[in-house]
């Protein structure tokens, strides 16, 4: 049964949703274990220490992924990590290399010298499994068409046993190739994903697999509450709790609407 | 503003239309994003794939062992003639051995013995506490399992433990189906908030 036409509902939670984010009112949330594992973990790690970040998510689900890979970008820069950055999706290349070069810039970081960008390689299991033997080697040269040789913060790193953890910030299933593949390295795989992937990855998080997880979009806020700072992630969480009430609004609607027809002995 | 925010402002309004009905604004802006994913792919495939990884290295420094690997792409190239589709069957053996090859053990272990190891837990905690967790967690999986395993009738004790299993799994499925709503929902507010702040100028 078919209870307002669809457009109404979609009017509606676009109204919601614009409405709530005109308010720009940012909500307090309350940090979750798992983000305050992830922050914790970094935050342990020394300064200078080298990490890979991974861009494995495709175009589609930038704005969810963008306040996550912001979050994860300026603890790594504030901390004066090393940073890495690949795309194991053709996608993600651009999108990675362009939020690693305006984070960079925000905290007066240089290419080179501070971050690199090695660009992306296909076949994402062959690209892991190869730089745990060579990252050199399977990238000769970094996306801008640097030789590997030639970029200063490379000079000491040749596999996995140089780098301290890698960041993969996913849309996908590629988390799960850094685990399997990269984890035979013994390297350390944190993952920052979007919300959809959370229950496919808890099982790794609980077995150890995988170090430390945020996912979404309130990940992304819980993580800008730890930083201190504010922005997409917490921008939106009035916005998304005013849309998951509109939802549950109209699943028990719904579900009236469904009892009741039943008790007329109506078709549902 | 510049003219890229602007393009970018108007195609997504555009695709929003769509939850209206179908329009042929919404079919414009569908078949660009095809069109411009595709053709992006391309261009990083042929500059980091083919350029960097194979010509490069093999015409200019002259790694002959890459002819293999050349060898082999052409070979699939044979699918398009029914006279020579034959041939594709060797990369496709080839990628299908090798995957299978690298696979097999690495998800065996991960996916199946590292997890098994890791729900097997003790029934106390070093501070001597019970764990309840371990409990659940060891119920689930052998309520789970019993779901999924046919070679019995699911009738009486085992029957009712098998119907356990059918909760756990539902429990599964609503919390990820509430994760993957969260993540639809976060992507409309990425959105939203791009509409606006950058688009329309109406928030910081």
């Amino acid at each position: 049964m078919q209870i307002l036409p669809r457009h109404y509902v979609f009017l509606g939670l676009f109204l919601l949703i614009g409405i709530t984010m005109a308010l720009d009112i940012s909500v307090d949330v309350k940090v979750s274990p798992y983000t305050k594992k992830m922050h914790a973990y970094i935050d342990s790690l020394p300064e200078g220490s080298t990490l890979i970040i991974s861009f494995d998510h495709e175009a589609s689900s930038l704005p969810e992924i963008r306040p996550i890979a912001l979050a994860m970008l300026r603890h790594s820069f504030q901390k004066n990590f090393k940073l890495i950055g690949v795309s194991l999706y053709p996608e993600g290349t651009l999108i990675g290399y362009r939020l690693m070069k305006n984070i960079a810039k925000e905290y007066d970081k240089t290419y080179g010298d501070d971050f690199v960008y090695l660009g992306f390689r296909p076949q994402y299991i062959a690209a892991i499994l190869a730089m745990g033997e060579s990252i050199e080697s399977t990238y000769p040269q970094d996306y801008l068409g640097n030789d590997y040789n030639s970029i200063p913060m490379l000079s000491n790193i040749q596999n996995y046993d140089d780098i301290e953890a890698v960041i993969s910030i996913a849309d996908g299933s590629l988390t799960t190739h850094w685990i399997e593949y990269g984890g035979q390295f013994n390297i350390k795989i944190l993952g920052a994903v979007t919300a959809a992937m959370v229950t496919t990855y808890d099982p790794y998080l609980s077995s150890n697999q995988m170090t430390a997880m945020i996912g979404g979009l309130r990940g992304a806020a819980e993580y800008e509450k730890l930083l201190g700072m504010k922005g997409g992630g917490s921008r939106g969480m009035l916005a998304q709790s005013a849309a998951h009430l509109y939802i549950i609004f109209l699943v028990i609607l719904g579900n009236i609407f469904y009892f009741r027809s039943r008790k007329k002995g109506g078709k549902s | 503003m510049d003219i890229s925010t602007i393009i970018a402002g108007l195609l997504t309004l555009i695709i929003f239309t769509f939850l209206y009905k179908d329009n042929p604004f919404y079919k414009m802006a569908e078949s660009l994003l095809i069109g411009v994913s595709i053709g992006y792919v391309l261009v990083i495939t042929w500059t980091n794939t083919l350029m960097d990884m194979l010509f490069e290295p093999l015409f200019q420094n002259a790694e002959l062992t890459l002819l293999i690997p050349l060898l082999l792409g052409l070979l699939m190239l044979g699918r398009f003639s029914n006279k020579t589709v034959a041939l594709s069957r060797i990369p496709i053996a080839v990628m299908i051995g090798s995957g299978a090859g690298i696979a097999i053990p690495t998800m065996l272990y991960n996916r199946t013995i590292k997890q098994l190891s890791a729900s097997v837990m003790p029934l106390f905690l070093p501070d001597g506490s019970f764990n309840f967790s371990g409990i659940v967690v060891i119920v689930g999986l052998l309520s789970t399992l019993a779901y999924f395993y046919f070679s019995r009738e699911h009738k009486g004790k085992f029957g009712s433990f098998a119907k356990l299993g059918t909760f756990f799994l539902m429990i599964f499925f609503g919390t990820t189906f509430g994760y993957t709503v969260m993540s639809r929902m976060s992507t409309f507010i990425g959105r939203m908030e791009f509409l606006l702040s950058d688009f329309l100028k109406i928030t910081q």
